[in-house]
């Protein structure tokens, strides 16, 4: 089929349009349809079409789609696509889109349930580190460089040992 | 500590049924069992979902001597799901040893279990590691506190993969957070025929529970037993979840036990008949569809609550819903049966055991 417009390349863009109960269809070469309809020019490609549509949707996958966990491999999408995450580290990595989607999941994204007593003494040791902080800035700021000593070393004591978690 | 000799076979288990049947504990006229399982995962390993093969054995092997090293219970044993037969597989769903997808998934994947059935633990499930206790009758507590005490042997030897923001973190981003979902099964008959079921559900999703049949996640209800569960697994303690539970059970029940006297006394007559019909069906059938098994046991174990049938025990009704199905016939036969085979055995099955029962 050659285009309606010019009559010597083929027609590559096909277009439909109904206006009330009137069908008209066109038939055009990909410069012809561009040039006769400023319109066309600015339809959007496929994949324009689908990250707009997914933005209405879920705002946060447009945003997400090229993320990809470094360590497993798997990107937002095909978590979306799934349902299922790849690896522990995805909570890190996919948290902005996750973190939504815990809220309408749970009404929550915060865990106070049970604390495993690893992580726990990790917890503890953190508070602990950081009332110990809290205390030697007092200590430096009263001038008791005695009592600062102390607790500088208490500190480094508490955070040398600190190779578990990471 | 090791397991007992791995060779306890599961035919060792069909003529029998878990502790979690016997119709003991508290509202176990209603309530059949309560349930509570936690989904756990192995730190700075993959999910399963993008664990290679070789990751995934690798994950079997830590997890299940792990739970051997934790010395859980005197007689765990430990089954690979890869080495058993399908049908054996399905009468570990049938038990509710392990879940529909755990029998059907692929690789190296198994499950450790105690003689009495009461705990499970699956390993290379949807997560690495899911550990399940089910308890006879309305025992939330009680459930928890077994379950909990496991947990903590397990954690001194595995170290699992949790944030302080998230909790524990699991495959499924549904069950982040505590990682438990805690389910009473319950049957229903009376709020069923009266129509009143669906208004229970309603104001039960409104609490963020969940409804759901006899098996899981997208399983047929039938022989009116229905499990309730949360939905949240994130932002609640679990014992907070739990109160949830046990403050929405004991309401469901009243209600299901009012439906059964309001039936009982505006149509004594009609109720009674079909109490009796369905057992009189179950004493004579020659053939009976699973389906149909399920549905008269239903009403016969309503008809033995409210003494209108005083010869047969809650224990054994309860166990014939899970002896007459499927993979449980074709252990007891010894052999693979097709469905028409199968609704014969099903039938002649139930009138043995009932028959016993006369003399």
């Amino acid at each position: 089929m050659k285009c309606e417009s010019c009559n010597k390349k083929h027609a590559t863009v096909h277009l439909t349009e109904i206006v009330g109960n009137v069908k008209k269809e066109r038939h055009l070469c990909e410069e012809c349809a561009q040039s006769v309809n400023t319109q066309l020019a600015k339809i959007p490609s496929p994949s324009e079409i689908l990250t707009s549509l997914i933005n209405q949707v879920a705002p946060e996958i447009g945003e997400m789609s090229k993320t990809v966990c470094p360590v497993c491999g798997l990107s937002y999408l095909e978590f979306r696509s799934h349902g299922r995450l790849g690896c522990p580290i995805d909570y890190t990595i996919f948290k902005k889109g996750l973190v939504p989607l815990l809220e309408k999941m749970h009404s929550s994204t915060q865990h106070v349930g049970k604390v495993p007593s690893r992580a726990g003494k990790e917890l503890i040791k953190k508070n602990e580190l950081v009332q110990l902080r809290n205390e030697l800035n007092k200590a430096v700021e009263k001038e008791d460089y005695e009592k600062a000593a102390e607790l500088r070393d208490k500190i480094y004591e508490l955070s040398g040992n600190n190779d578990e978690d990471q | 500590m090791n397991f007992q000799a791995t060779t306890m076979k599961i035919s060792d288990l069909a003529d029998n049924t878990g502790e979690w049947l016997r119709g003991t504990g508290s509202e176990s006229d209603i309530v059949i069992s309560s349930r509570i399982r936690l989904a756990r995962n192995v730190a700075r390993f993959p999910f399963l979902l993008r664990a290679n093969a070789k990751q995934k054995k690798e994950l079997e092997e830590i997890v299940s001597n792990k739970i051997k090293e934790a010395a859980i219970t005197q007689d765990l044993c430990y089954i690979n799901l890869a080495d058993i037969t399908p049908v054996d597989r399905l009468f570990l769903v049938e038990r509710h040893l392990i879940s529909k997808e755990h029998a059907g998934g692929d690789g190296d994947r198994g499950v450790a279990f105690g003689k009495s059935e009461t705990i499970s633990l699956m390993v290379n499930e949807e997560d690495h590691l899911r550990i399940q206790v089910i308890r006879s009758g309305f025992e939330m507590k009680e459930a928890w506190k077994t379950i909990d005490e496991i947990d903590n042997k397990l954690e001194k030897k595995i170290s699992y993969a949790y944030s302080s923001r998230f909790g524990y973190l699991t495959a499924c981003p549904t069950n982040v957070g505590t990682g438990m979902r805690a389910s009473v099964m319950l049957h229903l008959p009376a709020l069923g025929m009266t129509h009143h079921i669906e208004k229970v559900f309603n104001a039960v999703m409104k609490l963020g529970l969940v409804v759901r049949g006899l098996y899981g996640e997208g399983t047929q209800v039938s022989g009116d037993l229905y499990q309730i569960s949360n939905q949240f697994t994130l932002g609640k303690s679990e014992l907070e979840i739990i109160e949830i539970i046990e403050s929405v059970i004991p309401r469901i029940t009243s209600y299901e036990r009012m439906a059964r006297k309001a039936l009982l006394s505006e149509s004594r007559e009609q109720l009674e008949d079909r109490v009796w019909r369905s057992y009189g069906m179950l004493k004579v059938a020659r053939t009976m569809t699973s389906e149909e098994m399920m549905h008269l046991l239903s009403q016969v174990r309503m008809g033995v609550n409210l003494g209108i049938i005083n010869d047969v025990e809650m224990k054994t009704l309860n166990e014939l819903f899970i002896l007459t199905l499927p993979g449980h016939l074709q252990k007891l036969e010894g052999r693979e049966l097709d469905s028409t085979q199968r609704n014969i055995i099903r039938a002649s099955y139930v009138r043995t055991r009932l028959e016993k029962i006369k003399n």
